[in-house]
């Protein structure tokens, strides 16, 4: 357990330590890398992961970084946090890894030009404050396409958070790739209402099993869903983790979240002086993440599944490629034509085909 | 199974937690000590629950710290507010924030692990009644657990002279007092059964609905469990009766959405509370003109010291 105060105090007695130091060891010093996260290190999803890249990176650097992290901090202690960790810890680095930290992080970016602000999943950069995020909706293109394999029901089951675009696209993606293997495919959505809510998670998606989905995709990353999903027979895939172990005969595949290498790439830039502002959107191929391995899937649906892989990594597959319908029959993306990156992330529509009301 | 049981089935499965620990809080508050610590108590259970159970290989175990983690931070409420006369709403919401921290700091090194589920129990003849017995009588262990709880809490506060005792001590503590009854000790067992359901209804969450740790997953259980003894107006069976009703809700909800239906979701929320608010309103609108009081008990949240 990461206590905010005990650490940024630890960093300050490091630092305090390391000033010490005969100035011809000050040139090898490590660098203090900050990170803040929104949810505890335990929800097993999102910010579990972004801890795993922390320490991937540590690892990675030897010993060049060392690392302050703040956990479960919300937006109205955010200014504070930070200026702890930039006055006490003497970060040049900090990672703020959520897209309610955006705003707050554009303003304390402003305030200290010389620390270097990284934020997921933001949508605007400034000279000393970069964006980064995975295209998590390439995974869920793999996914739809496994779900029209494996499903005898012909409808996918979706436990859904907030009606955001990044949710919304999610779902749209999933129907493309399913439809590309069989344009009868339906789904059903039932919105949860929070990011983490295990037993209502878990009573959603016994909601969808019981009114005839068979195949479970989820938008909160927790492994309720693919656990019911066992229970019952069905099949499931994990989100941010490999989840395989909660459900050995029913999980098909997960999304994996991997921020490790990019946190090293970047703390290093920074030590090279080399650090720019940029708008990272990773996808496949950026390792950002990957698709843990298939299971419970015959040789030929793997090979598939691996194929698509494939497409979506070389750019020969385009989930956004029209033409596209909206639920009103409007053409929304022309023959030829593809959406931009702002498009994708501003999508606020559903697809024609997909039977589902956008919630109030 | 078509699909009204299976509806009915996870609708007795969603009720289960906020039943007992809601029958847990009566007993509390009937003792005349209102104890918000309720979802800082629950998820105390849920983590102690589901350590144990992984490390021991025993779910037996895991229930039964579960309880004894909801025990021991109600004897801290209990030692705050009985032994030192401290405000029980700030003991209270303190007790809640203390048991979020907590558990998620003796969670942490079982993120990601899980064991199975608590088994079902068919209970022979009765689960064969059409419709009910599938819902009812082919269920785990604690929903068991729960109807009795219902039954044995109606009949001690209404059928045993300690019943009557404890409830007296939250009508009015001081003639309990005069009586020679020990209001500070009759308090301290309620305030420890509230803490024992408490952490029974976390342990439910996770060993049984879903069987492993994630750090908040009671996720504000712990707080409609409060909003039930109230809109049960401090009575068993109408905690029943509003433990089913939100469940009910709940399910019903995810089930009109998956179906196509499009409910605000926000709104689903808020009933809980809402329905909580009108079941007063009714209750004090019936009352008026009858000259009976508030439906609470009377010495409800505030602190006893006898004189020596």
């Amino acid at each position: 357990m990461t206590l905010n105060r005990r650490h940024v105090l630890q960093g300050a007695a490091a630092l305090a330590a390391t000033s010490a130091l005969p100035f011809g060891a000050m040139a090898q010093d490590p660098i203090n890398v900050g990170m803040v996260t929104i949810s505890p290190l335990g929800d097993f999803g999102w910010s579990t992961m972004h801890n795993r890249g922390r320490l991937h990176m540590e690892e990675a650097m030897g010993g060049r970084v060392t690392t302050t992290i703040a956990e479960m901090v919300a937006p109205p202690d955010f200014d504070r946090v930070i200026t702890q960790l930039v006055r006490q810890a003497n970060c040049k680095l900090i990672f703020t890894t959520s897209f309610s930290y955006f705003q707050p992080t554009l303003r304390m970016a402003a305030e200290f030009p010389d620390v270097k602000f990284e934020n997921a999943t933001g949508s605007s950069t400034l000279p000393n404050m970069a964006i980064y995020n995975a295209r998590f909706y390439e995974g869920r293109y793999v996914q739809g396409v496994i779900a029209a394999m494996k499903s005898r029901t012909k409808t996918i089951g979706y436990v859904a958070t907030f009606p955001v675009p990044e949710v919304i696209h999610a779902i749209n993606t999933v129907m493309r790739g399913a439809w590309t293997v069989d344009p009868e495919m339906k789904i059903r959505v039932v919105w949860i209402n929070a990011w983490s809510n295990p037993a209502m998670e878990a009573d959603a998606a016994r909601a969808l099993l019981d009114q005839g989905c068979d195949i479970l995709c989820s938008h909160t990353d927790g492994p309720a869903p693919l656990q019911v999903a066992g229970e019952r027979g069905a099949y499931g895939f994990g989100q941010a983790s490999d989840m395989t172990q909660f459900a050995p005969n029913a999980h098909l595949t997960s999304s994996v979240n991997n921020w490790g290498d990019y946190y090293a790439a970047r703390a290093q830039a920074v030590i090279d002086g080399t650090w720019e502002t940029a708008d990272t959107w990773g996808g496949l191929t950026s390792g950002m993440f990957s698709m843990a391995p298939f299971t419970n899937m015959t040789p030929e649906e793997t090979s598939t599944a691996e194929a698509v892989v494939a497409g979506l990594s070389d750019g020969s597959i385009d989930p956004f490629a029209g033409p596209i319908f909206n639920q009103a029959g409007e053409q929304v993306i022309a023959a030829g034509a593809t959406l931009s990156d702002d498009e994708i992330r501003a999508q606020n529509y559903f697809y024609q085909g997909i039977d589902v009301t956008m919630p109030g | 199974m078509t699909l009204t049981v299976a509806i009915l089935l996870t609708i007795v499965t969603a009720a289960t937690p906020l039943l007992i620990a809601a029958l847990g809080e009566l007993v509390v508050e009937r003792s005349g000590v209102l104890n918000l610590g309720v979802e800082g108590m629950m998820i105390m259970g849920a983590a102690a629950g589901v350590v144990v159970a992984i490390v021991t290989g025993s779910s037996i175990l895991g229930v039964l710290a579960a309880i004894g983690a909801g025990m021991a931070l109600s004897a801290l409420f209990a030692l705050l507010t009985l032994g030192l006369s401290v405000n029980q709403y700030a003991a209270g919401l303190a007790l809640t924030i203390f048991g979020l921290g907590l558990s998620g700091l003796i969670g942490a090194p079982f993120v990601g692990l899980q064991r199975d589920g608590i088994a079902r129990i068919e209970i022979p003849l009765l689960s064969e009644i059409p419709l009910i017995g599938p819902v009812l009588f082919r269920q785990d262990p604690f929903v068991y657990a729960s109807f009795a709880l219902v039954a044995g809490v109606a009949w001690f506060l209404w059928r045993t002279k300690a019943g009557l005792i404890l409830r007296a001590c939250g009508e009015n503590p001081t003639s309990a007092h005069a009586l020679g009854y020990n209001v500070l000790r009759i308090r301290l067992y309620a305030v420890l059964f509230g803490g024992a359901c408490a952490g029974l209804a976390g342990a439910y969450l996770s060993l049984v609905l879903t069987p492993f740790w994630t750090a908040g997953m009671t996720a504000g259980r712990g707080w409609i469990a409060l909003a039930i003894v109230v809109f049960a107006s401090w009575m068993p069976m109408r905690a029943m009766l509003g433990a089913y009703l939100f469940g009910g809700f709940i399910i019903l909800q995810l089930h009109a959405q998956s179906f196509g239906v499009a409910v605000p979701s926000q709104f689903l929320a808020a009933l809980p509370y809402l329905i909580t608010i009108a079941a007063l309103t009714l209750i004090m609108v019936l009352r008026r003109g009858t000259g009976a009081g508030s439906v609470a008990p009377a010495g409800l949240g505030q602190p006893f010291t006898p004189d020596r």
